[in-house]
């Protein structure tokens, strides 16, 4: 398991290298800081046919910096055939409802499964 | 050459009608942008906790507590988008205090941020602003999702602007003002109400 952390968040990389999970708020400058967590999140998408999992639900805070992240990684699995993306959700988390249909928009393949 | 003050959207003067309001100001020369990152974060969340404080106690309807979440994340969130703008765009060469002001009444949260930015900042955030009440923002929201992607671009300035009118269906409205101080400078204050 790879993992990131800051002050406010976590995010891992499970060991089947498919699975990424998030926790806490990021919150952080912009898309230089966001970088290796992009980086981590497109190493999901280096083996083909793969179904790729993102769990939010325990990630409280997103600004629009991360926004962007989650955009450029989108496109770049949906520019790729054969990848099937998920986003794991929560009712309790109120930014997810009202920005993760800009990311189905951009890729309107991806599943959310809200919990 | 004197400016004028110019005001763009519906950026109604205080009413007076506001039961609580409260104002935070920071001094942008005291600490490198990093630290003050930071702050933007608490003080997002500690404008969120107050304003629930002031709204009725959740009643006994199924989605009561799960809109007072959404108030609370909403307020959060606009706050620590504007309060990021502000920091990022703000003009360091003066020594303009960065303040946020929110005020609430039993229909509407309004958050105000200003800061001091440079004349030629000031032109490409009214350009921005043009193109946001031209177009639709959720399509502009998504266009510059995919430029910026496209072009590697290394931050998507106004994004987080997008998402408040987007997704958190807030209405922004702008004034710009001279600096009596400092002619190259002018003073910008955003605007966000959200309605309850």
């Amino acid at each position: 398991m790879k993992s990131i952390k800051g002050e406010s968040f976590e995010v891992r990389l499970m060991d089947d290298s498919s699975t990424v999970v998030f926790k806490g708020a990021l919150r952080l400058t912009g898309m230089e800081d966001y970088a290796p967590i992009l980086e981590m999140l497109k190493e999901t998408l280096a083996t083909e046919c793969q179904a790729v999992v993102l769990d939010l639900r325990e990630l409280d805070f997103l600004n629009s910096s991360g926004i962007t992240m989650f955009s450029r990684f989108v496109i770049e699995a949906r520019d790729r055939a054969r990848v099937n993306l998920q986003f794991l959700a929560s009712e309790a988390v109120p930014w997810q409802a009202r920005s993760l249909k800009n990311l189905q928009r951009l890729m309107p393949a991806i599943t959310v499964e809200v919990a | 050459m004197s400016i004028d003050s110019q005001i763009i959207g519906d950026f109604t003067p205080p009413s007076g009608r506001h039961d609580e309001y409260l104002i935070l100001a920071f001094s942008p020369l005291i600490s490198p942008l990093r630290d003050r990152w930071r702050n933007n974060g608490l003080s997002a969340d500690f404008l969120g906790d107050y304003v629930i404080t002031f709204l009725p106690k959740p009643s006994n309807a199924p989605n009561a507590e799960t809109r007072q979440n959404e108030i609370k994340h909403a307020v959060a969130y606009v706050v620590n988008e504007l309060l990021e703008n502000a920091m990022k765009y703000h003009d360091n060469q003066v020594d303009i205090p960065i303040s946020i002001h929110m005020e609430l009444n039993s229909e509407q949260i309004t958050v105000s941020v200003r800061n001091g930015i440079s004349i030629a900042q000031a032109e490409r955030y009214r350009t921005f602003i043009g193109d946001v009440l031209r177009g639709d923002p959720g399509d502009l929201l998504i266009q510059r999702l995919e430029e910026g992607a496209k072009c590697n671009l290394p931050n998507h300035s106004c994004l987080g602007l997008l998402t408040i009118l987007n997704d958190y269906g807030a209405k922004l409205s702008w004034r710009f003002d001279p600096d009596a101080g400092h002619p190259a400078i002018q003073t910008v204050t955003t605007r966000a109400v959200l309605e309850l």
